[in-house]
């Protein structure tokens, strides 16, 4: 029995709901040399700001329990060099490519989007609402007025779907999630990293020159299928689930929650095959639950 | 296909080297054809709490047998956890990864520079450079540690047949104090054109670098950082370029020219 792993993302096609998490498979162009791109579901490239960005000083990253810290800083080449490198060289991959975009203000998300919207190759934009490492894009991701707005405008210049990533670091998940909703989002992602910090105890400094970063990995799992769930509840629109997916076993459980789609992000960092893993297991899983589609799953999670 | 392979290897062979330094053999590597002086591999530890990979520079490896050996220090958690396993314990092994050293010219004196666990990919070299003919009289071997147990694998060293300059900062071997030291002896003692490879703490890749740009000899250093992912998506192992921005020292390096990395 072959089992449909095919999912619906605002009216675009995914072969198979695993995708890679922005910020944690580049540009694609070094997974590429591992696998073929052709095998992932979708892949979410760096969040890209209107002009190159350095990022912060090193150490930029330190291990924790069960997954890490970064303060990378938004490093990316900037729009022009995304479209003209980085967007080509996707192009001869089946894969849908989600473009995330952030930026310090609101017209920068906007000007980066329109000149987007040119490119077919950018099936769909992801909005970074929500990097802990730089100011702006906080002030959206906490204010859903703000993040309804942002929304709207984007929409105006983007013809193509519009996905809105929320933080966790905000009082209440489910109120910027309608909000995007009702902004015209055509799908939410969920959850970009948690505010944290680690000290080294010999220098009595913060491990990062950020002094904070954000936490990703295993650790935050249960944190963000949580707000998976809450999410699910509240609005139509798809959501996706992130965070601290590394095996196929998680991402049923971001199923079962209520996620149509999941992005692996640190996970690829120890195992950059992982999404092969993981469609695999999904597969396996199925058949052995005699369901044909991953779709059955979507919110079957039966509470107590 | 891929020149990178990520797959399940078996520890075949565990030597304690004392002072907390361990050689392992690891197989199968079914890249061991192609590997390169100054590569690495980057080694999980299935089934722990170590979340990260863990880098190391490949010491020898044997394409015949599909087998490479890596040399570590205990140094934390990772490490530790390493060290404490045994022959035929399961390990991950992504690798080979980063560039290589480019090889010196046939009339160029090398002085090969090791400080610590930095031994590892220079032993590499030096023996890669004796299996293709290169005289082994211009081959000199620095061998920098705090004291003469730190100095690992001599023997093999010196069955290269190459010069062994070895330095101890307790002056229990060789030379007494910093490998940079004993360096400027000899080379102010020679003449001639010279190429210089170093792999140590990063304190002594800053000393050999000042030194090597003083002296205007060219050259290649092979660096360390911290590295989450090792084949440059995460955009953490990062060090600042002379010329401005950064570089990814897992991909873009570990190797780098003298002069060319702010460190
Ligand atoms: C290219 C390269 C080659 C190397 N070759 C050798 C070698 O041949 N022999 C040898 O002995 N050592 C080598 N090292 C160093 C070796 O990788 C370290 O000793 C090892 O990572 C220390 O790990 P640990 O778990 O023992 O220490 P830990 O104490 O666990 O780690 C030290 C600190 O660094 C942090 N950390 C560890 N790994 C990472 C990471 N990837 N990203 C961010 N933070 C991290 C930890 O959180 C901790 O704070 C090499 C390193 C590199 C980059
Ligand atoms: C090193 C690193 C860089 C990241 N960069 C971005 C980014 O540029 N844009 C973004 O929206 N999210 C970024 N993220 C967040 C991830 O996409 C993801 O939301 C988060 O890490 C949680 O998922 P995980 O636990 O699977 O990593 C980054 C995460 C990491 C670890
Ligand atoms: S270790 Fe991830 S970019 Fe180098």
């Amino acid at each position: 029995m072959s089992v449909d792993l095919s999912v619906e993302i605002a009216g675009v096609r995914l072969s198979n709901p695993i995708l890679t998490a922005s910020g944690t498979c580049g540009y694609g162009e070094e997974l590429a040399e591992l696998y073929d791109l052709s095998h992932l579901g979708g892949i979410v490239t760096k969040s890209i700001t209107i002009s190159p960005r350095e990022g912060h000083p090193p150490p930029r990253t330190t291990e924790t329990s069960a997954g890490m810290l970064n303060a990378i800083g938004l490093a990316n080449v900037g729009v022009d060099r995304f479209i003209t490198e980085k967007l080509a060289f996707l192009e001869k991959f089946r894969t849908v490519v989600v473009v995330n975009v952030a930026g310090a203000k609101l017209q920068e998300y906007v000007d980066i989007c329109a000149r987007l919207a040119d490119c077919p190759r950018a099936d769909m934009v992801e909005l970074n609402f929500s990097c802990p490492n730089v100011e702006a894009g906080m002030e959206i991701a906490k204010s859903a007025s703000l993040a309804e707005a942002a929304v709207r405008e984007i929409k105006r210049v983007f013809p193509r779907p519009v996905i809105a990533k929320l933080s966790p670091n905000v009082t209440d998940i489910t109120e910027i999630a309608r909000a995007c909703e009702a902004g015209g989002a055509g799908a939410l992602a969920l959850i970009n990293t948690l505010v944290g910090m680690a000290v080294d105890i010999e220098s009595r400094r913060p491990r990062l020159t950020n002094n904070t970063g954000g936490l990703s990995g295993p650790a935050i799992k249960p944190v963000a299928l949580n707000m998976v769930h809450q999410v699910y509840n509240t609005v139509k629109i798809p959501v996706i689930g992130i965070g601290g997916i590394v095996n196929w076993q998680d991402a049923v459980e971001f199923f079962l929650c209520g996620a149509t789609a999941v992005q692996v992000g640190t996970g690829l960092f120890v195992e950059p095959d992982a999404p092969l893993k993981i469609v695999r297991g999904l597969k396996k899983y199925l058949s052995d639950k005699k369901l044909n589609r991953v779709t059955e799953l979507i919110g079957k999670v039966r509470k107590y | 296909m891929s020149k990178i392979v990520i797959g399940y290897s078996e520890i075949i062979k565990k030597t304690d080297l004392g002072r907390g330094n361990f050689i392992m053999e690891i197989a199968p590597f079914s890249k061991a054809r192609n590997i390169k002086p100054g590569q690495f591999v980057h080694i999980r530890l299935p089934d722990t709490n170590v979340f990260f990979r863990r880098a190391f520079s490949i010491y020898d490896y044997s394409p015949e047998q599909k087998t490479i050996k890596i040399i570590f220090k205990v140094f934390g958690r990772g490490t530790k956890l390493l060290a404490g396993l045994h022959r035929g314990d399961r390990l991950d092994v992504l690798g080979p990864l980063g560039n290589g050293f480019r090889l010196p010219g046939r009339r160029e004196t090398v002085i090969l520079v090791a400080g610590g666990i930095g031994m590892p990919p220079i032993y590499l070299l030096a023996k890669i450079l004796t299996e293709k003919g290169f005289d082994q009289k211009r081959l000199l071997y620095f061998y920098g540690g705090a004291t003469r147990d730190d100095l690992v694998e001599l023997k093999k060293i010196r069955q290269l047949g190459v010069r062994v300059y070895p330095a101890t900062e307790d002056g229990s071997l060789g030379f007494r104090g910093l490998i940079t030291g004993a360096l400027v002896d000899v080379i102010d003692s020679r003449q001639g054109k010279f190429r210089m490879y170093a792999c140590g703490p990063e304190g002594m890749l800053r000393a050999v670098d000042e030194l090597a740009g003083k002296m205007g000899i060219p050259g290649q250093l092979s660096l360390e950082a911290p590295m989450p992912c090792g084949i440059g998506i995460c955009l953490g192992c990062i060090k600042p370029l002379r010329v401005g921005g950064y570089t990814r020292i897992c991909r873009e390096g570990p190797v780098y020219e003298i002069g060319e990395v702010i460190l």
